[in-house]
């Protein structure tokens, strides 16, 4: 069936090719809730909704701090979804499009909100002699480098160290290493130009792992 | 771009990781990090710190609040 018509078909038409069913996030030869919500499945289009709302009630929920904002941007991101389905032919356009549109709405509820002016401390990151060496104060095997394991309390020493950073680094923090959007997707929602998203990113990054860094070499007292 | 101490490094690690620096500063990247063990934990550490950090910062919608977003799509995507 390789060189039939196939993109993305139908429900009730034509098989898709081995290929676009991979694409379109089903590798077993079943029909995929996207192709049934595309064709009008309401039902399916809830199986696809649950797979994807904790990425959105997430996102969301880390950018507003709030439960409550966090639960409507999560209802008007889908109810907008459903509207957009024909122009999100694969589960992946799906996935990336709910997410920054999320975004967009975040920041617009950030952008209302008046919040107390806080005051902004610029991210740390490791420390260096004068002569720019890098002074590694984790003690050889406390560190796990590779990062595989994460307990409660690293955890939560996470959470701490991110809501500590400068707000427009948090943001390019999240979107990027959390939520994976592109750099250029990024730049559209927050209007900041890619060289400077990669700025904040590495000063972000530098930050984080300072953070995490103190957590090995401190116990959990960040 | 010099690479003359361990502050040049990690401020190329980004761009190295992206795969965006020219092959004569990787070169002189990658001969830093092969001498200086350091710089070679940390960029370690840096390359995991985005994984780390989505796991730990992952939320998941409480079962009620999914139930209400269920019903409020079945409501308004009925009408329409
Ligand atoms: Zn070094």
């Amino acid at each position: 069936m390789a060189d039939a018509p196939c993109p993305f078909s139908e429900v009730d038409g034509p098989p898709l090719h081995a290929q676009c069913r991979l694409r379109v996030g089903f590798g077993d030869g079943t029909v995929g809730f996207l192709e049934r919500a595309r064709a009008g499945d309401l039902s399916a289009y809830e199986g696809l909704v649950a797979e994807h709302r904790d990425a959105v009630y997430g996102l969301a929920l880390r950018f507003t701090r709030s439960e409550a904002d966090a639960a409507e941007v999560t209802q008007e991101v889908f109810l907008r979804a459903w509207r957009a389905l024909a122009e999100l032919p694969t589960e992946e356009r799906f996935g990336a499009w709910v997410r920054r549109v999320a975004a967009n709405q975040s920041l617009s509820r950030l952008r209302h909100r008046k919040v107390a002016s806080q005051v902004e401390v610029p991210p740390q990151g490791p420390e260096f002699t004068e002569r720019g060496t890098l002074i590694d104060e984790v003690p050889d095997g406390a560190r796990d480098a590779e990062g595989l394991s994460l307990d409660a309390e690293l955890g939560r020493a996470i959470e701490l160290a991110s809501d500590a950073l400068p707000e427009a680094h948090r943001q390019v923090f999240l979107l990027k290493d959390v939520d994976g959007l592109s750099y250029e997707e990024i730049s559209e929602i927050t209007g900041e130009s890619v060289p400077a998203i990669k700025s904040r990113l590495h000063r972000a990054r530098l930050a984080m792992r300072a953070a995490i860094d103190r957590f090995y070499r401190d116990g959990d007292n960040i | 771009m010099p690479v003359d101490s361990c502050k040049d490094a990690i401020e190329l690690l980004l761009g190295y990781l992206d795969g965006e620096l020219g092959p004569d500063v990787v070169s002189k990247l990658e001969q830093h990090f092969g001498g200086c063990a350091p710089c070679e934990e940390f960029l370690k550490a840096y390359r995991a710190t985005p994984q780390l950090c989505k796991k730990a910062l992952a939320a998941k919608m409480p079962q009620a609040m999914a139930d209400s977003l269920t019903g409020f799509l079945r409501g308004a995507l009925k009408k329409s």
